[in-house]
């Protein structure tokens, strides 16, 4: 419209994209790992962040404390143990190379599955004793796609105890169980493996038994399950020895993206997050003497060197806000109250400088540019599931020529 | 009579609902009080705007305060109108066309004795109305765009008193005191990004200025006039509301946050005018105005203040005033107008140029007369920031004069 010119003189609308973002790696110690409903096993050696391992602790009980169909069965006399297995049930989760064997080991807990500290979870750092004589392993190809479970003769002597035990009423109820068998670690082999395999909970401990001097094609079975969640919990650890985030100091400081070619990394399990930090946020406010960030919008690049089919990128991160100390105080939800998440554009342009997680975080922004004390909130990205997986990612920081972060804010004055 | 008084209750209640809506569209309502509006009553608009010098023996004339020393022992006048216009702008890049109505003023006087009278009148004094959608602006610092929905209502008015005296014979001096009101309400609505953030403002005005005026009968057919307008400051006040949404919240930065609005110089003004009487049929009248913008100090988005010379000249021809033949009656006016404008953009005076013309049509046996006329203007030029409007304006008011007093006096 003729004049309209004129509409733009009182309010000064502007983009900003040369604010400093100062982009590290922070290490968060505490992901609680129990009741997250997978049973995760095995090792790999990642390339940049070093050897992963993964166990599982799990405590299995049986429905009831007898063999038979009921307590007063008058078969039961009859029965004989046959066999022992752990089966354990794909729930389709795998990372790395799985075109490699894996070796597991099941080992008999010494310890009951009960959290050491006051509280009721297990951590990715829990541990607990167990024997060191294994009452079962297996290599195999995992085939987490294709098939549904894999089989793990366990020791007849462990089972043949289990069943007599319970043959005899030695056992009735569950302190009892719980003295005789506290549970089972499942453990990758140290060597021999190149992948991590997530198994579902509904995963079992099946005792075969049969009528005496019967076939075993007509053998009966007792199932040990996983009756509760929150006991079970996988141990991840990374071993960073030699590696470029070897120095990855505790879990209130952060290693920053400079000292590791300008890159920042996440991943899940063992507790690495990317932390982003806006020293200059408050800066902002001198703009004008009335102004707000209006919006703005994040855009991390994952380092694209480290993208293979092993490695595969996820297609979201979760964001959080926390203090300087890496303590998170919320996550950034939407204006519906859902969770915000930095998307994944995987539309490419002409010179995919699109590709990259999304996020917009003028609310953040504006808030921080606000604050008046000392106190600045940073951002934190790690993966959905955090606690369940080990996938991880390599994200550019602003001095990254190849995958450089980017930083919008739409700014107006009023 | 009783039509008569039905028909100015319906000629003012139209007026004063166009009042309520009244829209300008010029470029020029966007910033301050808005465009400026200039009402006429009589056959001043038909004239050129010229008739400082002219007596109100037969309408209001608002020009000058000393002509109601002129206003007859007898007479009640009643004067209201409505201005239609039609706009083309020009910018250097396009060009658009808009109509609209307005109302114009309405007003009454009456003497106080037979060398004085008094005035009252309201009439709008700037629009600041205008609806601009889905404008596209560049975001600063770079190629990327936000747009701007904008709307804006509202604008100042006027209150006019006026009281006009005889010191003695051939000699009027005259005072208004005109008061300035109004609210202007302006929102906008800026979609950045993926934002969208709304800025409310409400400005409220006032101010007070005073008009000295003085006329002169040099002799029968020769009159002159002057005015002097006071200088004088529009005080506002404003009240602003901003809020944001985004994919996050919705934030409420301020809510009828307090804050000042510059507040708004009117000049000195000064104003020479004459009337002159030819062959009994004609009647020229010319005026001449200064206004001594530049020492106001205030500064325009526009550009920069300059003072302004308005220049006025206008005829009027009526064959026989008193005559039993209607035709006869009718008053035919003509009048040009050059206005230097009292603003520099670019160093370009936003000058205005009217040409006018219109009939006066006489009601029953007293002064009343319904007033039409039309005029043709440019105003600006194009160029760097600059824009020309062309306009065609059409004006109708009634000039309505009741013998009430004698009337009561025989009752």
């Amino acid at each position: 419209m003729v004049g309209s010119d004129y509409l733009s003189i009182n309010n000064k609308v502007l983009l900003i994209d040369t604010l400093t973002v100062n982009v590290s790696t922070i290490n968060i110690d505490s992901l609680i790992t129990s009741n997250q409903s997978r049973i995760l096993i095995g090792n790999y050696t990642d390339p940049i962040l070093g050897k992963v391992t993964s166990e599982s602790y799990l405590k299995l009980t049986p429905d009831n404390y007898y063999i038979g169909s009921s307590e007063s069965d008058t078969q039961t006399v009859t029965y004989v143990f046959d066999s022992i297995a752990m089966i354990l049930k794909y729930d389709r989760y795998y990372y790395g190379d799985t075109t490699k064997t894996q070796t597991i080991n099941i080992h008999q807990l010494t310890q009951k599955v009960k959290p050491n500290t006051d509280d009721t979870n297990f951590y990715n750092i829990s541990s607990l004793t167990y024997d060191s004589k294994s009452i079962g392993t297996k290599t195999f190809h995992p085939k987490p796609i294709g098939k549904d479970s894999i089989n793990i003769q366990i020791d007849a002597t462990f089972g043949k105890n289990l069943f007599n035990k319970l043959y005899n009423n030695d056992i009735t109820d569950a302190n009892e169980f719980d003295d005789l068998f506290k549970g089972v670690v499942i453990k990758p082999s140290t060597t021999n493996s190149s992948n991590m395999i997530g198994f579902n909970t509904s995963s079992v401990l099946r005792l075969y038994y049969k009528k005496a001097n019967s076939d075993s094609k007509n053998s009966l079975t007792k199932d040990f399950t996983l009756s509760d969640l929150t006991k079970q919990f996988n141990n991840i650890l990374l071993d960073r020895t030699g590696t470029i985030i070897q120095n990855l100091p505790d879990s209130k400081s952060k290693l920053p993206s400079e000292l590791t070619n300008n890159n920042a990394f996440i991943q899940s399990g063992t507790g690495l997050a990317c932390r982003i930090d806006f020293p200059f946020i408050n800066q902002l406010k001198y703009i004008s003497e009335k102004g707000i960030i209006v919006d703005a919008e994040l855009i991390i690049k994952p380092n694209k060197t480290s993208i293979t089919s092993l490695f595969p990128l996820k297609d979201s991160l979760e964001v959080y806000e926390s203090d300087n100390l890496n303590r998170i105080s919320r996550v950034l939800t939407n204006s519906d109250g859902s969770q915000k998440l930095a998307l994944l554009n995987t539309t490419p342009d002409e010179f995919n400088e699109n590709i990259g997680y999304k996020v917009n975080i003028g609310s953040f922004l504006h808030q921080e540019m606000l604050k008046t004390n000392g106190a600045k909130s940073t951002l934190i990205l790690a993966f959905p599931n955090i606690s369940k997986g080990v996938n991880r990612i390599v994200l550019g920081n602003q001095k990254n020529a190849e995958n450089k972060l980017k930083l919008k804010i739409y700014y107006i004055s009023y | 009579m009783k039509n008569k008084i039905w028909f100015i209750l319906f000629f003012t209640v139209q007026s004063v609902g166009l009042y309520a809506q009244s829209v300008s569209t010029s470029p020029y309502s966007i910033y301050g009080l808005g465009s400026l509006f200039e009402a006429n009553f009589g056959p001043i608009s038909s004239l050129g705007s010229s008739g400082i010098a002219l007596p109100s023996t037969t309408f209001i004339n608002n020009r000058n305060p000393a002509s109601l020393g002129y206003i007859g022992k007898n007479s009640f006048f009643f004067d209201t109108g409505l201005k239609g216009f039609q706009t083309t702008y020009t910018s250097k890049s396009t060009n658009e066309k808009r109509n609209n109505f307005q109302f114009s003023h309405i007003a009454i006087a009456f003497p106080l004795n037979s060398k004085s009278g008094i005035s009252a009148s309201l009439k709008p004094y700037s629009s600041a109305s205008y609806v601009i959608s889905d404008y596209q602006l560049t975001i600063g610092n770079s190629n990327e765009y936000y747009n701007l929905d904008a709307a804006s209502y509202g604008g100042l008015n006027t209150f006019d008193l006026a009281y006009g005296y005889k010191i003695r014979k051939g000699i009027t001096l005259g005072l208004t005191t005109s008061f300035y009101f109004g609210t202007i309400t302006n929102n906008k609505n800026f979609t950045i990004a993926n934002s969208e953030t709304n800025i409310n403002k409400k400005s409220y005005y006032s101010g007070m200025r005073v008009t000295l005026g003085n006329q002169i009968k040099i002799d029968s057919t020769f009159n002159i006039g002057l005015t002097m307008k006071i200088p004088s400051q529009i005080t506002g006040s404003k009240t602003q509301s901003v809020s944001t949404v985004n994919d996050t919240e919705t934030l409420y930065i301020e809510e009828n946050v307090d804050s000042d609005v510059t507040n708004y110089y009117l000049p000195f003004e000064f104003g020479v005018g004459l009337s002159k009487s030819l062959f009994k049929k004609f009647n020229l009248t010319i005026d001449y105005e200064k206004s001594l913008w530049k020492n106001t100090n205030q500064s325009s988005v526009y550009g920069e203040y300059k003072n302004q010379d308005k220049y006025a000249l206008g005829l009027s021809y009526v064959k026989k005033e008193q005559s039993y033949k209607y035709a006869d009656k009718i008053h035919y006016y003509t009048g040009f107008n050059y206005d230097t404008g009292f603003l520099s953009i670019n160093n370009k005076s936003v000058n205005n140029m009217r040409f006018s013309l219109g009939v006066g049509l006489p009601l029953e046996y007293t002064k009343s007369a319904l007033n039409l006329n039309y005029s043709y203007g440019i105003k600006g030029r194009v160029g760097n920031d600059l824009i020309k409007e062309n306009y065609h304006m059409i004006g109708i008011n009634l000039s309505f004069e009741a013998i009430w007093f004698v009337k009561r006096k025989f009752e």
